[in-house]
């Protein structure tokens, strides 16, 4: 979105009172006390520094946590306090002006994933990442979202999928891999079913899968064969994704939520399936209730619980001798800290991968891939996205593991860049995928 | 001197105002003015209450809330911590003594007297953690990091704790130090609701808050595997 701003003498560009109006009504937003408590939080004691890949990677004292709370928190004790307001000196409170924007744009979308392992581990217990989201909301009230990740939401919004994929060229990808299904599972009945009202399970995608790795599409069909499972997908909103979550536009996330839930509903779904994306299953497990201020009359889970639920169940087994490399497991940070799936890929994996290591750390406090938070779809910080994977880098090498599983597209993407960059010899996977590769099914063909 | 003050040769005692000198009714006033600021900051955030959340919960609030303030914050979790142990255990010292120090406060209001020993504990103990006080300030100064995210309310909000700490430990043991101490005491109640002090009352909000958005996504308390 453009944004009109005027210019001064000096030729910069200045912001127009109804931009700053507009970046302020951040602090109006009702969050209970949420905001206002982790806006008074911060005591500056620093610590948070060593917990960010970005600060971890650089040294830049700009990068800390602390720093990204502080400019948001700044305008806010510059227009909402007493202090800030009469002795903005004092406690360093700032103006809403270009200056300040650029830094924010730079900090917090440039130098930020949301990953939120700073917040877990703040002294205070200041929800840090809640603190950008809420930034990038102020720069989005005044239009100044990168141009680059506002071409992703606009994709979106524009066609329902974030990679503008027509709809035609979807079906014909689901058709043939519906031809794989059917050869590798042996069965002429095998399918993907299509725009089926009441079939138990509407599922997502994210749209790199049709677009760019289509197996794992026909990964996850098999084993909803193997399950014998009622399913569907939606050829009119598939899209597992929100990045309006990451442009901190709480309208363009909305509607694309709202799509989501109504298709769910027209449907007759009894159960919304979110495809392996960290992002996604956030966004639309735990916000898009918050978005449309309405509790869901059908349940929302993950694939990996589903794929969880099915072994629990003995609906699906797997072969323990499939898998002969060593496996690590990659947590995305909006699954994992974020969102409480942290058992689940692991009983999947320890199931029947017999060569399963951790990465130190792992779980709640595992470091981000570095592809969050809208990264990926930012290239203007591509060399600034490299350099903090340098800590995943070094994870993935210190557990010497030949298959890197991780159940989110995005990461799948960041690793693989890593996994060139830092040549570390290993294949990245999804979890349906290394789970579809090890299923035992009766007419498969050897 | 009976029932009215810290040391033998006595405090302020609110039982006997003919003793109140103009620092004591200085102190008071500023004690009524940190509380009735504090009390709208603390009422503002009760207003406010908790955001509505709309998804369906994945765990439990009360046990998370309860982790936030418990397990959460200690040093086996909380990297914070653990990378930091010199200064993780200076702050814990330095509130222990800010704590200790605000009783004693409050206490010589009430008459309290006590035996030389302990005001001698008590006055080493406050020198002790005036002292790791004084080594979060130099720290503050010396790392550039901190140095460039600091601004003149954190320097001053330690400064006046840490003062506070050392001048309550020479009231303990020097009953002349009684105007400074008061003095002291009220810069420290004035300033109190508008610097980052006021962090005592908003660090609960934001443990409760962490403990409920992540006790709502079944994140903590940590289940087991
Ligand atoms: S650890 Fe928390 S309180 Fe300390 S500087 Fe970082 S954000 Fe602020
Ligand atoms: S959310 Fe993650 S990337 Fe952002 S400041 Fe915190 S640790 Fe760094």
């Amino acid at each position: 979105m453009a944004t009109k701003t005027s210019l001064t003498e000096t030729g910069m560009e200045v912001l127009t009172n109804g931009q700053i109006t507009k970046g302020l009504e951040v602090f109006e937003q009702p969050a209970g006390s949420k905001l206002l408590t982790h806006l008074n939080s911060c005591v500056h004691c620093g610590l948070c520094a060593e917990s960010c890949i970005y600060y971890l990677t650089t040294g830049d004292d700009r990068f800390t946590p602390a720093r990204k709370v502080d400019i948001v928190s700044s305008v806010y004790r510059r227009y909402r306090t007493f202090t800030g307001k009469n002795l903005p000196w004092l406690v360093n409170a700032r103006e809403l002006n270009r200056a300040t924007t650029d830094e924010m744009v730079d900090l917090l979308f440039g130098a930020c994933t949301m990953c939120g392992r700073c917040t877990m581990h703040c002294s205070i217990g200041v929800d840090i990442a809640y603190l950008v989201r809420t930034g990038r909301t102020m720069l989005s009230n005044m239009g100044m979202v990168p141009a680059t990740l506002q071409s992703t939401v606009n994709a979106a919004v524009e066609s329902g999928n974030n990679m503008s994929i027509p709809t035609d060229e979807f079906v014909a990808t689901l058709q043939w891999m519906e031809e794989e299904l059917i050869d590798e599972v042996a069965d002429p009945n095998a399918r993907i079913p299509v725009n089926e009202t009441g079939a138990r399970i509407l599922y997502t995608l994210n749209p790199r899968e049709p677009k760019f790795f289509p197996l794992s599409i026909s990964a996850m069909a098999k084993i909803f064969f193997a399950a014998g499972e009622s399913w569907s997908l939606s050829t009119k909103m598939y899209d597992v994704t929100n990045y309006a979550y990451f442009s901190g536009n709480p309208s363009e996330a909305r509607l694309i939520a709202e799509r989501l839930r109504r298709e769910t509903g027209d449907l007759k779904a009894k159960t919304l399936v979110l495809a392996e994306c960290g992002h996604g299953s956030r966004a639309f497990r735990w916000e898009a209730p918050n978005y449309l201020q309405e509790h869901f009359p059908f349940e929302v889970k993950t694939s990996v619980e589903l794929i969880a639920e099915y072994i629990r169940d003995g609906k699906i087994r797997l072969d323990p001798e499939k898998i002969k490399d060593v496996v690590t497991l990659h947590d995305p940070c909006n699954l994992v800290r974020n969102g409480g799936i942290i058992h689940e890929q692991r009983y999947i994996l320890k199931h029947f991968v017999p060569d399963f290591v951790e990465m130190t750390p792992s779980g709640t406090d595992n470091y981000c891939c570095g592809g969050g938070g809208g990264q990926l779809a930012m290239s203007e910080y591509n060399d600034r996205r490299m350099k903090i994977a340098e800590v995943k880098a070094e994870q993935i090498r210190k557990t010497r593991a030949k298959i890197v599983v991780t159940p989110c597209h995005n990461c799948v993407d960041q690793l693989s860049q890593i996994n060139i960059t830092f040549k570390l010899g290993v294949k990245i996977v999804t979890l349906a995928e290394i789970v579809a590769d090890a299923l035992i099914l009766e007419n498969e063909k050897k | 001197m009976q029932g009215c003050g810290i040391t033998e040769t006595g405090w302020l005692c609110l039982v006997n105002p003919d003793k109140m000198h103009w620092y004591h009714w200085i102190s008071l006033a500023s004690l009524g003015i940190c509380l009735l600021l504090s009390l709208v900051h603390l009422i503002r955030l009760i207003r406010l209450g908790r955001p509505t959340e709309y998804a369906t919960p994945a765990g439990k609030i009360n046990p998370a809330i309860g982790y936030s303030f418990t397990g959460a914050m200690s040093p086996a979790k909380k990297e914070t911590a653990f990378l930091h142990l010199p200064t993780y255990f200076a702050g814990i010292a330095y509130h222990l003594g800010t704590f200790l120090a605000i009783l004693l406060f409050f206490l010589s209001w009430t008459g309290i007297t006590y035996p030389v020993v302990l005001r001698f504990a008590m006055a080493i103990f406050l020198l002790a953690t005036s002292g790791c006080g004084s080594g979060i300030l130099i720290k503050r100064m010396l790392k550039k990091g901190l140095r460039s995210l600091s601004n003149p309310d954190d320097y001053i909000s330690n400064i006046l704790v840490t003062f506070f700490q050392m001048v309550t430990a020479v009231v303990l043991l020097w009953d002349k130090a009684y105007p400074v101490y008061f003095i002291l005491t009220s810069m420290l109640l004035l300033y109190f609701p508008a610097g980052k002090l006021k962090h005592a009352i908003y660090f609960f909000a934001a443990r409760y808050h962490l403990g409920f958005f992540y006790g709502w996504r079944g994140v903590w308390p940590p289940k087991q595997a």
